[in-house]
């Protein structure tokens, strides 16, 4: 059966296990021979929305194994702004290439573009639905720097309510055993109620606060996202509580050395840019781990072993 | 024939009632019993509409008495034939509706339509920025999440709804 990664919910614990494991011996190769491994191989990078980074990352993951990348980010440049529908256009850019990546600001489009595409489809995002390889990064990323992910105790700061990322990790971050949850946010952003409902069920301890110095005390890591402004109808609260969640570096001071703060980046002002110095910054790191879980699904779904 | 001698009250007492009835048993047919009351019209609906049933005759009865529902609805059909497609439609308007077979004015075959495990193309998707309600040429999925609380979720967008939130996708259109 083709492969594709569409959502998360799709996959199981051992699978999220098996992407980690395959990641981790993607890094482990060296440039020279991981650059032969997709030679010949076309990715389309189908971009119906912008989203630099993401495409950098895959774009970076496809040439580093040594193969080419077509594509558009620019709905506007494209058919698709004359009207094409979208499965015409998938239909299209599949005979150009090996594997799809796809980015569409509505719901349920990379699911569609399965049903009519014959080469595998990574799902990078679709609307507020699923980001499946920013998961698997995520998880990638914890894995790393704590050499497990059951028994951890996260923290996550920001805005709970909207955030695709948050909600997505906290889906895969409950198939695993006794992971403990600190949640610090305003008010009108607190995590959606099913979810904490969700993870409680599934015997998962969950804390909730107001203060981001409660989700920096006792966890291991500390997981902030952005504070939209457009969440808030009223300029003056958005101002008050986005003062509240900012990270500095005086804050991290008698963190235990293992502790990380993670970020999807892009960041507003919500880390200070003096915790970049520190041993606790795996931002960057993360970014990092982007490339090698992009390469290890590119490698996946053609079916490339290693 | 186990199902005839289950200790099914509606169905011992429907020869006494007869003749109160409005509907006379039939010969040959299906009857879809233990309708809640008030969701008979929606199997009606449900079942008329499909290509193949446009020349079987239809008797409807609403609001009849059932030591299980307190009131109930019941259709009567002439064909014995009901494709699946009609019966998962069914199982969609109105919960846990009983089958008969009938044959010769006996029950010949009788079970219980369960919630489906998937529904393809009857449901439109509520997410407004789901792909579904964009494209054109596009099957709906929609997978049972709870069968209970009757709730489902979209194959594409992944949002889950009450069913009864959904509007139907008509056979007719
Ligand atoms: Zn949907």
């Amino acid at each position: 059966m083709r492969r594709d990664l569409i959502s998360i919910d799709d996959l199981t614990l051992a699978e999220l296990n098996d992407y980690l494991g395959f990641a981790a011996r993607v890094e482990s190769m060296s440039e020279t021979d991981k650059v032969t491994l997709l030679r010949g191989k076309v990715l389309a990078v189908m971009f119906f929305e912008p989203s630099t980074r993401t495409r950098l990352s895959f774009e970076t993951a496809m040439q580093r194994l040594g193969g080419g990348v077509v594509g558009f980010s620019d709905i506007l440049a494209t058919s698709v702004k004359k009207g094409e529908s979208f499965l015409d256009t998938i239909r299209t850019v599949e005979c150009y290439s090996d594997v799809l990546v796809c980015r569409h600001p509505k719901e349920g489009t990379a699911r569609l573009a399965t049903e009519v595409s014959r080469i595998p489809v990574i799902n990078a995002g679709d609307g507020t639905n699923q980001h499946p390889t920013q998961t698997l990064l995520d998880l990638y990323t914890l894995q790393k720097f704590f050499g497990k992910i059951d028994g951890l105790k996260i923290s996550f700061a920001g805005d709970l309510k909207y955030s695709r990322t948050v909600h997505s990790l906290l889906h895969a971050l409950m198939k695993y055993e006794g992971v403990e949850f600190i949640l610090a946010s305003p008010e009108l952003l607190e995590l959606p109620e099913y979810l904490k409902l969700e993870a409680r069920r599934r015997g998962h301890t969950l804390h909730e606060t107001r203060d981001l110095m409660e989700a920096v005390r006792g966890a291991d890591c500390l997981y902030m996202t952005r504070i939209q402004q457009e969440r808030f109808p009223d300029p003056i609260e958005y101002d008050m509580v986005k003062g509240a969640y900012v990270l500095n570096a005086a804050m991290l001071r008698g963190c235990p050395a293992h502790f990380k703060v993670l970020h999807p980046l892009p960041r507003l002002n919500e880390i200070a840019t003096d915790v970049d110095a520190t041993r606790h910054a795996g931002y960057f790191e993360q970014v990092l781990n982007g490339v090698y879980m992009r390469q290890a699904i590119l490698l996946d779904v053609l079916e490339v072993t290693l | 024939m186990s199902d005839a001698r289950h200790p099914d009250s509606d169905d011992r007492r429907e020869s006494d009632r007869r003749t109160t009835e409005l509907i006379p048993k039939i010969e040959q047919g299906i009857v879809i019993d233990h309708i809640p009351a008030g969701r008979g019209v929606h199997v009606l609906a449900a079942v008329r509409g499909y290509p193949g049933m446009e020349n079987t005759l239809i008797s409807v009865g609403l609001n009849y008495a059932s030591t299980k529902l307190g009131k109930k609805d019941i259709l009567k059909l002439s064909t014995t034939n009901m494709p699946d497609e009609v019966i998962e439609h069914v199982a969609l308007v109105a919960p846990r509706v009983s089958i008969k077979r009938i044959c010769d004015y006996q029950v010949d075959k009788k079970y219980v339509i369960e919630f489906p495990q998937t529904i393809s193309n009857k449901l439109r998707c509520r997410n407004s920025n789901c792909i579904t309600n964009y494209e054109d040429r596009v099957t709906t999925v929609f997978r049972c999440f709870d069968s209970m609380t009757r709730q489902v979720k979209c194959g594409h967008c992944e949002r889950i709804f009450f069913l009864d939130e959904l509007d139907l996708i008509r056979a007719t259109d």
